[in-house]
């Protein structure tokens, strides 16, 4: 039930992630990161499968990380999501294959004017690129919201309130505690972190 | 010294990458025998798994209630002593903290065998860490080793779920969370086992980051105490613990049987009990 | 909760068949029980061997003498205890070969079956093992195992068929468990039993498990460990 949600915007994207790891009928954690940056301006957000999950997002932030250190070239958004993809698409046809999906936020510096974007992957290998995107059950209740508010070219602080908006109706809506969002903020300038997303 | 690193040392660059934590030279383990089987989970779950298969001839043993907390003055961590088989209680004197070495501690839930004989071996790779780095390995390296060691075995059946206890100056007190299937956390707060539930009840209302050591050991003795009450797969005797920069130290074994009725006379508390 | 992505949305089986074609386990009964004392250990072990309701042999002994003043058995699936003990014995040849005739400390000893045991921790040996001897103090040691090597040294187990008849007498007998005084009502004090007063339980224990379970009887097989060495006692039981 972890809930992960990006939003791009005109010069940024936003990645939300829930705070909490649950086992069973106990939330063993309240201040979880569900996410990895891949590079200076592109982070990875996750869920799926306890234990691939990490192992999965470890294994590509450094598998990208030696590549740039390697070439001096750090991989563009859309590469990095192309890889990830790949990744999982050669994993589904293994005999033990990671059971995570994922969403990419990036934004590409070496364009003439930086462009950010957002690629939604899952545990097939499906790899599409979005406006707005959502994993797991969260998608039931963010997707129909982003669909009625979402405009393209909206500034961070829109962003945030429409971040804000998803928010409240997952409280309300989800099961369990979430335990609230983190948020990552991606633009040319880099990543930004926040604990979490009432605190923006 | 340098010789009996050397000789877990492999030069080749690349035999070390590829299956590094079940290669011979690192692992010390010895190779796993197979059921010359197609599926040889299914195997072991028709014949250990008692969930699925009640009659089934190997009883492995299970249940517990263990916990471990962060606060000012370290870590405190508490466990009970009862291994069940089924609703065979196997034993009343497991001890369920593991000493890793005179650093760090591990806890016990779960296979006992796997967190018995992978803590174990946790140890020898923090020795042999120690031998090649001439420093004490951090606990989030000693986690990591054991978490991605159970990541290499994950869907082969094994139980553990455990917590690594640790000082270190650059870390100071610190606690993981490893469990079989690869989950890997650090936290402040953390309590494993069928009994956990019960434990997180009184821990997290009475806990606060400025406990005296006193009330630390008391507040996890304590929270066992009330899991072994509710959880009929915990019981025994209590082990309490208590790590430090200058390393771990034991605070005694402390019988259910008697702590219970002290406890209540105390308190006044566990009043569903009336005689 | 176990749900994995793909039992959420896609129809997967999440019902794995249990492979029954494939079945090298039995059950041949018996029961086995160690106790230690001061400066005496002794493991006691009946000697009846059966398949289900069918006695094999009334007279096949399960206890063996490992040298360095050590024994073991290993009860359940008689194969496997065989298999087991065997392959414990040849480490042991190896270790003496290596380490010029050096006696196996029981505490190392444990740690070698630990890891006999759970180098078939996907195929275990179906077997409950119990070790004896004296440590370095001179103290009795008994090690006890579940099938896939978790251990601890401990006064007293009982294991296989009766262990559930035989355990509790035991908790009660050697170690004073529920036995308190009835004029002050403090619990009686732990002390170390005479090697007499442990043959004398040994033979009640094994007696009383033989009149309720019908995989136990025939013959008694104890052995003792004192600094002497190792010493065998055989005891009738009954054979219906």
């Amino acid at each position: 039930m972890d809930i992960i949600l990006g939003i791009k915007l005109n010069d940024s994207v936003l990645i939300a992630t829930s705070k909490a790891v649950t086992r069973g009928i106990s939330v063993l954690k309240a201040s979880d990161d569900k996410t990895r940056n891949l590079g200076d301006h592109s982070a990875m957000a996750f869920t799926g499968e306890s234990g691939d999950t990490v192992q999965f997002a470890e294994y590509v932030q450094a598998n990208l990380k030696l590549f740039s250190v390697r070439q001096n070239y750090e991989l563009s958004p859309k590469a990095m999501a192309s890889f990830v993809r790949k990744e999982l698409a050669t994993s589904i046809r293994s005999r033990k294959p990671f059971q995570v999906n994922v969403l990419i936020g990036g934004c590409d510096i070496n364009k003439e004017t930086p462009e950010t974007s957002l690629y939604w992957i899952d545990y097939l290998g499906t790899n599409v690129e979005l406006p707005y995107a959502a994993h797991g059950y969260a998608a039931f209740y963010a997707l129909s919201l982003l669909d009625r508010h979402y405009k393209p070219d909206l500034n961070e602080e829109e962003g945030i309130k429409l971040l804000q908006l998803c928010n409240k109706e997952l409280s309300t809506r989800m099961p369990i505690d979430f335990k609230g969002l983190r948020v990552k903020v991606i633009n040319s300038q880099g990543v930004k972190e926040y604990d979490d997303l009432t605190a923006l | 010294m340098n010789s009996i690193a050397d000789s877990f040392y492999s030069n080749k660059a690349e035999e070390s990458i590829d299956n590094e934590f079940i290669s011979k030279k690192l692992s010390l383990t010895p190779s796993l025998a197979m059921p010359p089987i197609s599926k040889p989970t299914a195997f072991l779950r028709a014949h250990t798994d008692d969930n699925t298969n009640p009659d089934c001839k190997i009883k492995i043993a299970h249940g517990t209630t263990t916990l471990a907390f962060r606060f000012k003055e370290g870590i405190v961590v508490a466990v009970d002593s009862r291994a069940t088989a089924g609703n065979w209680v196997a034993s009343q004197t497991v001890k369920k903290v593991i000493e890793i070495n005179p650093f760090l501690l591990g806890t016990l839930a779960g296979g006992a065998a796997d967190c018995q004989y992978w803590e174990t071996w946790l140890g020898t790779q923090c020795r042999l860490h120690e031998l090649r780095n001439k420093e004490r390995i951090s606990v989030a390296a000693a986690s990591k080793i054991l978490a991605n060691l159970v990541y290499n075995y994950k869907g082969m059946g094994l139980s553990m779920g455990t917590m690594v206890c640790g000082y270190t100056k650059k870390e100071g007190p610190t606690i993981y969370y490893v469990d079989s299937d690869g989950t890997r956390l650090k936290g402040d707060i953390f309590c494993v086992g069928s009994g956990q539930t019960f434990a997180y009840g009184v821990l997290d209302s009475n806990w606060h980051w400025d406990l005296t050591l006193e009330e630390a050991l008391e507040l996890g003795k304590r929270s066992i105490l009330a899991a072994t009450h509710r959880d009929a797969y915990s019981g025994g005797s209590i082990n309490l613990y208590h790590v430090t920069e200058q390393g771990w130290k034991y605070y005694g074994n402390h019988d259910v049987g008697t702590l219970f009725w002290e406890t209540k006379a105390k308190e006044g508390s566990f009043n569903n009990i009336v005689s | 909760m176990s749900n994995t992505i793909a039992s959420e949305y896609g129809h997967t089986d999440t019902s794995v068949p249990i492979e029954h074609r494939f079945n090298p386990y039995s059950d041949n009964g018996g029961t086995i029980l160690g106790i230690a004392g001061e400066d005496f250990a002794v493991l006691a072990g009946d000697t009846r061997h059966t398949s289900g309701y069918s006695i094999n042999s009334r007279f096949q002994p399960k206890i063996m003498d490992l040298g360095d003043d050590l024994v073991m058995s290993a009860n359940g699936f008689s194969a496997d205890g065989d298999a087991l003990i065997r392959s414990f014995q040849q480490q042991l040849t190896w270790y003496h070969f290596n380490n010029q005739n050096k006696k196996l400390r029981p505490s190392s000893a444990a740690r070698l079956i630990q890891h006999l045991l759970y180098g078939h921790r996907f195929f275990p040996y179906y077997v409950h093992t119990i070790i004896a001897g004296l440590d370095e103090e001179g103290k009795g040691a008994i090690y006890s195992f579940d099938p896939v090597g978790s251990y601890e040294r401990e006064q007293c187990r009982a294991g296989g068929a009766a262990a559930s008849l035989i355990m509790p007498f035991l908790d009660n007998q050697v170690n004073f468990k529920n036995q308190y005084d009835p004029a002050t009502g403090q619990a009686r004090l732990k002390t170390y039993l005479k090697l007499d007063e442990v043959l004398n339980l040994v033979r009640d224990a094994f007696t009383s498990a033989t009149e309720r379970h019908i995989e136990v009887g025939d013959c008694l097989q104890i052995k003792i460990i004192t600094k002497e060495g190792v010493r065998e006692e055989f005891y009738p039981l009954k054979r219906d």
